[in-house]
């Protein structure tokens, strides 16, 4: 039984570090030929400031390079790809095969095989293997018997998305993006129509639900499924998310991270922990459920809230210094708070929950309501917090 | 230039037999967007009119179908088919794996946007490249300038552009406890309608409009499809008949696509 890597997505530097700090292993990050073109993808400085510092950790990235190419991407795709040889990124992750060929061709780049190349099969991976690629990341209609199967028949790596948004079709093949928004979804600029609402109609009559029409599913959790994966031997533990906050990626990471450590060092009197799963939920703002994993694709599976997600305002501010002297935190807020309030602040080992007792401002004067965005203020906490500590409201009364 | 027809029925097939050089027939458990499926005996028939036939093999195989996939091809290398349609990378591997003479044509849909990327699967065996329909006329000159493997093109019918394995339709009505008869279904949003099919492998919806881009030059293609999925058979023939006639009064309006029409991709301008 070896211990899988945890991946964590980052949109940008600060995420790439927050997720490092709070446990992933590794992080994969998207660059000029991702498909969310539309995030604030890394240039190649920041992409070099990423690998020096998660290196520095014995952590690794991994960039996503994962366009279906038009014929001007070939222009420019190859020094694209020299470069990110030269500042010595991990891998690149690909689905475009002719991307997998320039990249073998002019630089010794370790190559993953994206999801969006629903791969679902062992004779599929085989070929994948036989054409150099050292990692594929399975297509998430895999079931946990598809994935046993496959490592079983193929000695390569093996990623699995374990949390996160789904697509509602199989990865690269949709291009509603394309037809309802002329935003090509194989090249970065997916609009998710598949959240969407529309009418259902037969023969001229509307199908109609309380709800209208999606093709919406739910998102994606196999935290109950962790010691699976495990005992499988799935070697990349994946966790979808680049658009996602420091405060989502902080959480999520915290918990798939204690799953993994408290089942590898004592996979016998290892119990599954409910209270995981109730800060997963209260993290995300959509529901999520196994999907595929277990067979299962029914209407449960299904969303049909529309767009009504829901706002989480939990995270009520980020730790960007503490002073050991006096144990005052100096605080970024992110959502109001305020004196007397229960909360809890926690770093990638510890939390603590408190009554807020001590506020101030910038110049110390006292305080009883933090409600301006990004409003820097000091507060006393009971432990020693350290940078990029985070502060959310108390679960307790969920 | 060729022109080769995706047909509906075997019977459908022997009236535009002197209309088309070749067919493109989708079969039983391993074809997805298409609502009508074919057994190799139905197959096997075909080869009687004496037109190239090539299989449609373009559903993503999940790892439990790789047995009746491997029996498929093999029983297919007989048949004197001139090619298979493959969406799922499984193909390659078997067709090397079981030394397969059947030649293969890379079919993903909407992955099919580059030379440099047909050229790779020209290398692997796919002697032909199914050109995706989301690209320019720019482009495509470009592709019949610069690739090696011989091109499909489809210029006339619905384009399907999103397949899922859920069943969205039948998922939905189950969840608010709908009845609904077996006919055709459309979704609708802002004054379009969208054609939406549910089959025992998923939900395919299709294009609001019937690509039709029978008046633009692809004289150096070398097979131009027409697609009869949900056109009716009478209107199908009829659209053949009048290409073949040269005649341009067609029932479906001109329409192009993304032929003139570029997508974009990065909304934000760059830093």
């Amino acid at each position: 039984m070896h211990r899988p890597e945890l991946l964590a997505p980052a949109g940008d530097l600060e995420r790439l570090k927050i997720a490092l700090l709070y446990g992933a292993d590794a992080v994969y990050i998207g660059g000029d030929f991702s498909l969310r073109a539309n995030a604030n993808n890394f240039s190649l400085s920041e992409i070099e400031e990423g690998v020096c510092y998660a290196h520095k950790l014995n952590k690794k990235v991994y960039v996503t390079v994962n366009i279906a190419m038009h014929n001007k991407e070939l222009e420019t795709i190859v020094s694209y790809l020299k470069d990110l040889d030269s500042i010595g990124v991990d891998a690149i992750i690909v689905s475009d095969p002719g991307i997998i060929h320039l990249a073998k061709e002019h630089t010794n780049l370790e190559i993953h095989l994206s999801t969006q190349n629903s791969s679902l099969n062992k004779e599929a991976i085989a070929f994948w293997k036989s054409e150099g690629l050292t990692r594929v990341v399975l297509a998430r209609e895999c079931t946990r018997e598809d994935i046993k199967d496959i490592k079983e028949n193929v000695d390569i790596e093996l990623e699995v998305f374990v949390h996160g948004a789904m697509c509602a079709s199989y990865s690269g093949r949709c291009v509603l993006s394309n037809f309802l928004t002329a935003r090509d979804s194989n090249r970065g600029g997916c609009s998710q129509i598949c959240r969407w609402d529309f009418d259902l109609i037969e023969e001229g009559e509307h199908l109609k639900g309380e709800r209208p029409f999606t093709f919406c599913t739910k998102d994606l959790s196999l935290i109950k499924y962790i010691p699976d994966l495990i005992n499988i031997g799935v070697d990349s533990l994946k966790v979808e998310g680049r658009m996602r906050s420091s405060y989502y990626i902080a959480t999520i990471i915290k918990v798939y991270r204690m799953v993994i450590d408290e089942y590898m060092n004592n996979p016998e009197k290892y119990e599954y922990n409910l209270e995981y799963e109730r800060i997963l939920r209260r993290c995300a703002n959509r529901d999520s459920v196994p999907q595929f994993f277990n067979g299962i694709f029914d209407k449960d599976v299904q969303y049909y809230n529309g767009r009504m997600e829901i706002t989480n305002q939990d995270f009520l501010g980020m730790v960007l210094e503490y002073d050991r002297e006096n144990g005052l935190a100096k605080i970024q807020q992110r959502n109001y708070f305020a004196l007397g309030d229960e909360m809890t602040i926690f770093g990638p080992k510890e939390e603590c929950t408190f009554t807020l007792t001590e506020l101030y401002d910038e110049s110390m004067q006292p305080l009883e309501i933090v409600r301006h965005p990004k409003q820097i203020v000091y507060i006393k906490v009971p432990i020693a917090v350290d940078e990029n500590y985070m502060l959310k409201k108390s679960l307790t009364k969920d | 230039m060729k022109v080769a027809a995706v047909i509906q029925s075997i019977d459908q097939a022997w009236k535009i037999k002197n209309l088309v050089s070749a067919y493109l027939v989708p079969i039983n458990d391993f074809s997805i967007n298409y609502t009508k499926t074919f057994s190799l005996k139905e197959v096997f028939s075909l080869t009687k009119t004496e037109k190239e036939i090539f299989l449609i093999v373009n559903k993503n195989i999940h790892n439990s179908e790789l047995g009746d996939l491997e029996k498929l091809l093999l029983e297919i290398e007989n048949f004197g088919i001139s090619g298979i349609v493959y969406y799922d990378i499984s193909l390659i591997n078997i067709k090397r794996k079981l030394r397969l003479k059947t030649p293969l044509i890379w079919g993903q849909e909407h992955m099919v946007t580059n030379y440099k990327t047909i050229n790779y699967w020209y290398s692997k065996g796919a002697d032909y490249a199914y050109l995706s329909s989301e690209l320019t006329k720019k482009e495509i000159d470009e592709i019949i300038e610069k690739s090696k493997a011989k091109l499909f093109i489809n210029v006339f019918g619905y384009v399907p552009m999103f397949t899922s394995r859920r069943h969205l339709i039948n998922n939905y009505l189950e969840y608010f406890d709908l009845q609904a008869e077996n006919k055709s279904k459309l979704i609708y949003k802002e004054g379009n309608y969208y054609p939406i099919v549910d089959t025992p492998y998923g939900t395919t919806v299709y294009s609001n409009y019937v690509l039709n881009m029978l008046d633009q030059d692809f004289s150096l293609v070398d097979y131009i499809v027409f697609n009869s999925e949900l056109i009716k058979e009478e209107d199908f023939y009829d659209v053949l008949f009048k290409y073949k006639n040269g005649k341009n009064n067609y029932k479906f309006p001109f329409e192009y696509g993304f032929l003139y029409k570029e997508t974009v991709y990065r909304v934000k301008k760059d830093a």
